[in-house]
């Protein structure tokens, strides 16, 4: 039960992108397309869960002075097994997603949870947590993801909804990505208010 | 847990050879089968824009001196076509390298974009925006000579916003196509 509303926290209440505001560098630079969007979520969301269970086992043996460099070796090494292994068997996800995963190291939510979150919990909860925040951060870009090749390519997740013609290319460059991303941030809190 | 000089220096060391073990390990299993795919990877991007070949295409790699790779492939002992490994430096995110095949008679028959890091969305439509047949305004398959885009006087679509990407692909097949004729 403690589980199911970590989960479901992490998704809505801490969602990573809207109301934590973390790993905006990865949310503002892959979210060109739906597709590519959920992609880098989906991949952070395997190293999230992954680096949570391990520095939730690991919590015990490590100093409070210590823990930041501890945890920033674990990350930095479940990304490269990641890596490794995508790219020794699924070379096609790997030729896709491959310039996105080195990214995961420096992306703050990873280090977050592993602070706020696994550094406390036991290892089921952290995984349950991690999971979530995954979920959470993958929905968040998927979505940025959809408003942005929507309006710049008249297209989601590569369906056409109405000639590319009238598709604005601002939104799929940089600038559109701070835009959409701070209308969508302005919803989501008129959204939460009202509640 | 309190921190002392004895456990601080301890838990990170020993943490950090762990580390450097399971990467090892994870090394050691997967080299083989990664330098497999990437050779793989080559070989199915050759068979799908040269005509048919039966030689070992990877042994007949030719680097030229401007960092261009030329491949020879033979049916039966008989020439069968040329493939060049190409690139441009003029791309919007700069390098980027094309594999670019030709037949007997210097027309061109296919590409494949091998490393790109083009904007997804605009330049990275390169890899099928000049190979779908259904456009021949933009269809390069089947092409002689230098080739431009409509802007710069030539007969091609240019991506659709990315102009400057388009160039520089075509800028690559050219020099491609230099390679096999000089």
């Amino acid at each position: 039960m403690k589980a199911l509303h970590t989960i479901l926290s992490g998704i809505w209440q801490r969602n990573p992108t809207f109301v934590l505001i973390l790993g905006m560098c990865p949310t503002l630079g892959t979210t060109s397309s739906a597709i590519t969007g959920m992609s880098m979520g989906l991949a952070t969301m395997l190293v999230l869960i992954f680096s949570n269970a391990a520095i939730s086992a690991i919590k015990g043996i490590v100093p409070d002075k210590v823990r930041i460099p501890a945890f920033i070796v674990v990350i930095a090494s479940f990304v490269t097994v990641v890596q490794m292994v995508m790219q020794a068997w699924f070379p096609a996800l790997y030729a896709a997603l491959g310039i996105f995963i080195p990214l995961i190291v420096v992306n703050c939510i990873l280090l977050g949870r592993a602070e706020a979150f696994a550094s406390k919990n036991p290892v089921g909860l952290s995984i349950a947590d991690g999971l979530g925040t995954g979920l959470g951060f993958t929905l968040s870009l998927t979505v940025i993801g959809c408003v942005r090749e929507f309006l710049g390519a008249g297209t989601v997740f590569g369906c056409r909804i109405y000639s590319a013609d009238y598709g604005s290319l601002l939104f799929i460059l940089a600038p559109g990505a701070f835009i959409v991303l701070g209308l969508l941030l302005a919803l989501f809190n008129i959204i939460t208010d009202r509640k | 847990m309190t921190s002392s000089l004895r456990n601080m220096v301890l838990s990170l060391t020993g943490l950090t050879f762990a580390a450097a073990a399971i990467l090892a390990g994870v090394n050691l299993v997967t080299a083989e089968p990664i330098a497999e795919a990437s050779v793989k990877a080559r070989a199915e991007a050759m068979a799908a824009i040269l005509p048919p070949f039966d030689n070992d295409i990877a042994a007949t790699a030719t680097e030229l001196p401007d960092g261009q790779t030329v491949y020879t492939a033979t049916l039966g002992g008989a020439a069968a076509g040329t493939a060049v490994e190409t690139y441009s430096d003029n791309g919007f995110s700069g390098r980027f390298t094309v594999l670019v095949g030709f037949d007997t008679e210097g027309i061109l028959t296919g590409y494949r974009v091998l490393e790109h890091a083009e904007t997804p969305g605009l330049g990275a439509r390169m890899t099928e925006w000049f190979s779908d047949p259904t456009q021949p305004t933009r269809y390069v398959t089947g092409r002689t000579g230098t080739l431009a885009v409509k802007a710069d006087g030539g007969d091609i679509d240019a991506i659709t916003g990315a102009t400057i990407t388009s160039r520089a692909f075509l800028e690559a097949l050219n020099r491609a196509r230099k390679a096999i004729t000089d």
